[in-house]
């Protein structure tokens, strides 16, 4: 092919008049929001107000028996491993600075297996402290009233259920799907960086 | 430089390399639109330790490697093995049989090359892709071939 001179010319032909103008562009630029960091945001300032929400509950509440206190203990510490796990996965995007297509693919894996640590790990263990703590926390508001105890345990026993068995089971065969394939397709364009 | 400016001088460049990249003019838009959203959210904090040029196409080409997490597909037409003559007669038919021997590439070989036709030279390429100024030599050589193979097969501009 000796003729890239040709191919230049061709390749200019493209029409570029449909993109924005610089003012349109301006107008864009400013109405934008990323829906995805927003989704994590909203994430970490949920999970902040119900760590806030706990703490208070703990000081006003004097409880006289152990287990309400434990189940206010693992529902404070299930909401700092979503804030964690969260913040830190937003001050990832924000520090990516400036970087080449190379170091990009690697910080994009590095997301993607993070991700998968989320779902596999980290998720499980925030949502076994968050079960606990909400069983093991209803006990002293019920356990006088035998009516109200098996309403509100069936009830929660139910909730946790579905959520365990066939809510997270599907959203994580989604996801756990759709990580996979991001996995596999970002380590090709890896080996192709590094052939 | 202010953002206008840069916009109005790069986008259609910027425009062209997506569109070598993803092969859909519509995709190819959504991306340039989304390189200068990160222009104009990062501008302040450019450093100046590379050109803005590279800078600019350093955020455009990994914008199209991240395309792959919304599942674009880029458009990808089977060639007929011999094709014929009319349609490749415009410059139109012409750019989409050069957008479609391009497809057929590898991802990074699709932004090695849409960088060379926007004459950029290798050295800058190199620090776009973030290899050495060799292996990019090396790549440009092999993605010539492979296109050279690609037109011979199709029996376009020998």
């Amino acid at each position: 092919m000796d003729n890239l001179n040709d191919l230049k010319a061709i390749w200019l032909t493209a029409k570029t008049d449909s993109l924005p103008d610089s003012h349109e562009m301006v107008q864009i630029v400013r109405k934008f929001r990323n829906k995805k960091l927003l989704k994590i945001t909203a994430l970490v300032i949920a999970a902040i107000v119900l760590v806030a929400i706990m703490i208070w509950v703990v000081f006003v509440y004097k409880s006289t028996m152990l287990s309400t206190r434990l189940g206010e203990a693992f529902i404070i510490i299930a909401g700092i491993i979503l804030i964690a796990t969260n913040l830190n996965s937003l001050l990832r995007f924000y520090k990516l600075k400036e970087c080449s297509n190379k170091e990009f693919i690697q910080f994009l894996e590095q997301t993607r297996l993070r991700q998968q640590f989320y779902y596999r790990r980290t998720q499980v263990v925030a949502m076994l402290f968050c079960a606990t703590g909400l069983l093991v926390y209803l006990y002293e508001g019920v356990h006088k009233n035998s009516t109200l105890f098996i309403a509100s345990y069936a009830t929660t026993i139910v909730y946790l259920i579905v959520l365990w068995f066939i809510v997270r089971p599907r959203v994580f065969k989604k996801e756990e799907r759709k990580i996979n394939e991001q996995i596999e397709k970002l380590h090709n364009i890896s080996k192709q960086i590094n052939e | 430089m202010d953002f206008e400016q840069l916009y109005n001088q790069y986008s259609p460049q910027i425009f062209r390399v997506c569109m070598g990249y993803i092969n859909d003019p519509e995709q190819a838009k959504d991306l340039t639109q989304e390189t200068f959203i990160s222009v104009w959210r990062n501008l302040d904090t450019f450093r100046n330790e590379s050109k803005i040029s590279t800078w600019i196409f350093r955020i455009a080409t990994n914008n199209c490697l991240r395309a792959i997490e919304k599942n674009s597909r880029v458009t990808k037409v089977e060639l007929p093995f011999y094709l014929p003559d009319i349609p490749e007669e415009t410059q139109e038919g012409k750019l989409t049989f050069l957008y479609n021997c391009i497809a057929e590439l590898e991802e990074i070989d699709r932004i090695i090359i849409s960088l060379m036709l926007e004459d950029l030279p290798q050295a800058e390429i190199a620090g776009i892709v973030g290899l050495s100024h060799g292996n990019i030599r090396t790549k440009v050589h092999r993605i010539k071939e492979k296109l050279a193979i690609k037109f011979k097969e199709h029996g376009q501009f020998e």
